[in-house]
């Protein structure tokens, strides 16, 4: 894994730019506001995701974690706000330098999303991506050939989740808690600044998501800046440093983990809190 | 050349090399032509594109002596293709198969390319890929049902009589060398002879040809990570 941080390169490439900012970059929603044709699904959030921390930004299904998490993986412009990593504001920026932007955000999807086919091209997309074609090439020449393994960064990432020993399994024999590893070693490959995990642990039984909790944990000592969605309240108290409370589309309250669970000022964040509040 | 009647290894060997290049390249072009529209098809969303893979489906069943009286009046002197001098050439069947192929081509591929879950597709942009790695991606979760497309294009162009006896004229030299016949129109002309020994020669060599093209992808389906039903 290379060092945190560093500054965008108009090529896209996974290459850091030396001399660039060494502690990770902050991801941050101001004032976001997005909607659909049938509605508006998220209003003036504002929140950051800071290296080396995990936010967990929690709330009921269908509140907006997933539309939000989205626009933060910029796969759309908000309809209104900005999207800002170190400041800028993202969609300003020209389209090779948010390439570069959006190749140190990785994220984790809770639908099943891994390719058909082995572990190892799975964890290894994002790293092939960054690449040059003919690099592409004479790799694709050399894997044919059998002269190409996994590489090292491929390994490493699956160790983080747990599965060092899958690398050579097809991701279609994979149970639903190891094909959720297997994708976040696909987004941690590439040593992301900021890893985005959108209700990763859903569904799983509790060896899996204790696997997928250390593994955040881990990105965190290294000084990723993770934000987690989920409506699993225990899990955000036992993984995250801050918390956000996201209820009908807007954030009713932020700080600290503990204070937040503790000392609540919303009185809707007591009663979701204490699970008297249901959707 | 060894004789068993009319059975000559010229006549077998000639006409199902005739049906191999025909159908082959009718394929080919099927594909070059067909699969870019599948991608640009399922790919975008707009005005119309139900309509559209409506008439694509409609192509499937397009009556293939209907396509081969077309590519006929095409072709002919008086036609708009006249100046090629093209009918009753090998050439001229290649025509009526691609145009005959390509619907059934770029219908299952593009249900195919449509089958692919998004969140590959987000999976794949969220990994930091561009606008073409997601495409190759797409084409590459894909692939079964393009190489099932394949198979039925080639199914359809090597097992056509009606168009590619009209423009082919299903001409063979006097040594036995096949110009334009193939092996389904020879089965044709040998069955009104009453030559059914060649005739089933014919049927089991092109039955061989069909079975092997289908055998090919079912290896390449069994070979794959993900390929095989589980």
């Amino acid at each position: 894994m290379t060092a945190r941080g560093g500054t965008w390169d108009d090529s896209g490439s996974e290459r850091p730019v030396p001399g660039g900012n060494q502690t990770g970059i902050r991801l941050a929603a101001r004032n976001l506001s997005h909607g659909f044709e049938d509605g508006a699904v998220l209003e003036d959030i504002s929140l950051a995701v800071e290296p080396g921390e995990v936010l967990a930004v929690v709330g009921p299904s269908g509140t907006g974690k997933t539309t939000l998490f989205r626009l933060l993986a910029l796969f759309e412009p908000p309809t209104d706000g900005t999207v800002e990593v170190d400041g800028d504001d993202v969609w300003e920026l020209s389209e090779a330098r948010r390439l570069a932007v959006r190749r140190r955000v990785g994220m984790a999807f809770q639908s099943r999303s891994l390719f058909s086919a082995t572990v190892e091209a799975n964890v290894s997309y994002g790293l092939r991506v960054r690449r040059s074609w003919g690099t592409r090439v004479r790799d694709a020449v050399g894997r044919a050939l059998g002269q190409n393994g996994p590489s090292e960064t491929v390994i490493e990432a699956l160790q983080t989740v747990g599965l060092g020993d899958k690398i050579d399994r097809d991701a279609a024999s994979l149970s639903a808690g190891e094909a959720q590893r297997v994708a976040i070693a696909r987004a941690l490959a590439p040593d992301p600044d900021v890893l985005l995990l959108d209700e990763p642990t859903s569904n799983l039984d509790p060896r899996n998501t204790a696997a997928i909790e250390s593994a955040m944990r881990a990105a965190r000592a290294r000084g990723i800046a993770v934000a987690l969605a989920t409506h699993d309240m225990q899990q955000a108290r036992r993984v995250s440093d801050r918390t956000a409370v996201l209820l009908d589309g807007a954030c009713i309250e932020s700080g600290p983990t503990d204070r937040v669970f503790d000392s609540p000022t919303d009185d809707r964040v007591r009663r979701f809190v204490d699970g008297k509040l249901v959707y | 050349m060894f004789g068993l009647g009319d059975l000559s290894l010229t006549y077998l060997a000639s006409t199902t090399l005739v049906s191999l290049y025909v159908s082959t390249v009718a394929v080919v072009l099927s594909a070059a032509v067909g699969l870019p529209i599948s991608l640009a098809v399922g790919f975008n969303d707009f005005y119309g594109k139900s309509a559209v893979t409506s008439v694509i489906s409609t192509g499937m069943g397009f009556p293939s002596v209907v396509v081969g009286l077309v590519v006929l009046l095409a072709l002919s002197q008086s036609g708009p293709l006249g100046s090629f001098d093209l009918l009753f050439t090998p050439e001229a069947m290649i025509i009526s198969q691609t145009i005959l192929a390509l619907p059934v081509l770029v219908s299952i591929s593009l249900s195919a390319v449509q089958s692919v879950p998004q969140d590959r597709r987000d999976a794949a942009f969220a990994a930091g890929g561009t606008s073409t790695d997601v495409a190759l991606l797409v084409v590459r979760e894909a692939r079964y049902g393009i190489v099932t497309a394949l198979l039925a294009a080639y199914g359809r162009a090597i097992s056509e009589v009606g168009s590619v006896l009209i423009v082919g004229g299903n001409i063979v030299f006097s040594d036995s060398t096949s110009f334009t016949r193939t092996l389904t129109t020879a089965i044709t002309v040998e069955a009104r002879r009453g030559n059914v020994e060649t005739g089933i020669a014919l049927g089991a060599i092109l039955l061989t040809l069909v079975l092997a093209v289908n055998a090919l992808g079912a290896r390449f389906r069994d070979r794959t990570p993900g390929g095989r039903a589980r």
